[in-house]
């Protein structure tokens, strides 16, 4: 393991032992059940550090087979990564039918405009592309959330504690990543000797953070599903209600335009 | 590269703030505005006083008292002209939050809203807050005369019946979302 230095040692294996207890917690309490994704999520990082402990010893921390397998394998957590956190969007808003199909809509394009546009010239520099795919993904998966939580404050839909810490832990994780990397691009440019141990540190350490916040917090039960019963009724009263809303609206932002413009009532 | 840590920087500073403000706001707005005040008065609208506005803005007070040379009294009235209108400045901001209040309802108990409609909505909301803030602070400062903001009342009367008559229809179907929504728990009703 000659190359990782003592602290970030120490750091990961906070993060590994607290994951683990994060997945006990899971189990013990049942919430597995209600996130099966974000209990994989956890799962596949806890295999993900003992596969790239296992790596590192044979192959040497250092080596090129070693970054090779480590950026890899950080896709499946990725993959769960988003899975989970849409499986927490959805146990928050599925209630709400029409607003969840506004809202999977919302996180989508605005994941994929955010991640496209973030790659935009990461191709000139070949070895910076996995650095800034990986902080695109960051910066596009905080974009995603927080607008999908906009989405549910502006509709004035109540949020469980849990799922505030799961998604504010999410997002809070992915900005942090974002300023690592850029901030660990700009010390490696400067050549900086210590630019992958302050990375390193500021990553996990923030991970960890995160994790202890879901431990605690995942000590309670997760609420059951709301079974709503929707109307018949309900849909024909928003097609028939909506237009006529905004007709009003319009007319009182009128009279906010004859205030603006008075000449316009002469 | 600096230039990079800045933007970065500057965006996920606003993603933080957002997220703070989203997660610690959510509870308050629900608890104080959609919970422990249903929709019980949104048939109401301040429209309805337009008549008293009407007659409170009328130029030719001003002008008699100019010619009856009571100067003092004439900038006393002004002043309080100014904040009569003001205050029905703030009244249409009151309508305009409450039907946005009711068409936020309304689309939470919808099994399906319309894109297009939400966008306009916000389109809407965004274009009258704008201009809000700017008619208040030009009629604040005393930029707005008078005589224009009583013409513009003259106007408002076009409106105010067919206004009055639809918030009154609006209300009375507000009060069936209002037995809806009167619940602590939204998440546990069942809008049948």
């Amino acid at each position: 393991m000659a190359g990782l230095t003592k602290y970030v040692q120490w750091v990961w294996g906070i993060s590994v032992a607290v994951q683990a207890a994060v997945c006990v917690v899971l189990f013990l309490r049942g919430n597995f059940r209600r996130v099966p994704f974000f209990t994989a999520y956890l799962m596949s990082n806890v295999c993900q550090a003992v596969a790239l402990y296992v790596v590192y010893y044979q192959f040497g921390y250092g080596s090129r087979t070693a970054a090779l397998i480590a950026w890899w394998s950080q896709c499946i957590p990725q993959l769960l990564r988003v899975l989970a956190i849409s499986e927490v969007l959805r146990l928050v808003l599925k209630p709400y039918r029409g607003i969840w199909g506004l809202g999977w809509r919302v996180l989508t394009f605005a994941f994929s405009v955010v991640f496209s546009v973030s790659l935009i010239g990461s191709w000139h520099e070949l070895s910076w592309a996995v650095l800034v795919a990986d902080r695109g993904f960051h910066l596009a998966f905080g974009v995603a959330v927080v607008a999908c939580l906009l989405l549910a404050h502006y509709y004035l839909i109540p949020i469980h504690p849990v799922y505030k810490a799961l998604l504010g832990g999410f997002c809070f994780y992915s900005c942090t990543v974002v300023l690592a990397n850029t901030i660990g691009g700009i010390l490696f440019l400067h050549g900086n000797a210590n630019f992958q141990m302050i990375w390193q540190l500021v990553t996990m350490g923030a991970f960890v953070a995160v994790l202890a916040v879901w431990a605690v917090t995942l000590r309670t039960p997760l609420p059951e599903p709301t079974q709503r019963e929707v109307s018949p009724e309900t849909a024909p009263t928003y097609w028939e209600m909506s237009p006529r809303i905004n007709e009003r609206l319009r007319l009182l932002n009128e009279q906010l335009d004859r205030f603006w413009k008075p000449e316009a009532t002469h | 590269m600096s230039l990079t840590l800045i933007a970065l920087g500057a965006t996920v500073a606003v993603l933080l703030a957002l997220l703070v403000w989203t997660l610690r706001g959510s509870e308050r707005y629900i608890g104080s505005r959609t919970v422990s005040k249903p929709v019980e008065g949104s048939g109401r609208t301040h429209v309805n006083f337009l008549p008293q506005m009407r007659q409170a803005l009328r130029s030719e007070d001003s002008e008699f008292l100019m010619r009856a040379g009571f100067s003092g009294l004439r900038n006393r009235v002004r002043r309080e002209r100014r904040r009569v209108a003001l205050l029905y400045l703030s009244a249409l901001r009151q309508d305009f939050e409450e039907l946005m209040r009711i068409s936020r309802i309304i689309a939470g108990l919808s099994p399906e809203i319309g894109v297009g409609q939400e966008l306009e909505r916000l389109r809407l909301r965004t274009s009258f807050l704008w201009r809000y803030r700017i008619v208040w602070m030009s009629l604040w400062a005393g930029l707005t005369p008078l005589p224009q903001i009583s013409n513009l009342s003259n106007l408002l009367s076009g409106y105010s019946v067919r206004l009055e008559e639809a918030m009154k229809e609006l209300g009375e179907r507000a009060a069936i979302v209002a037995e809806m929504v009167s619940s602590p728990d939204r998440r546990s009703i069942h809008p049948v």
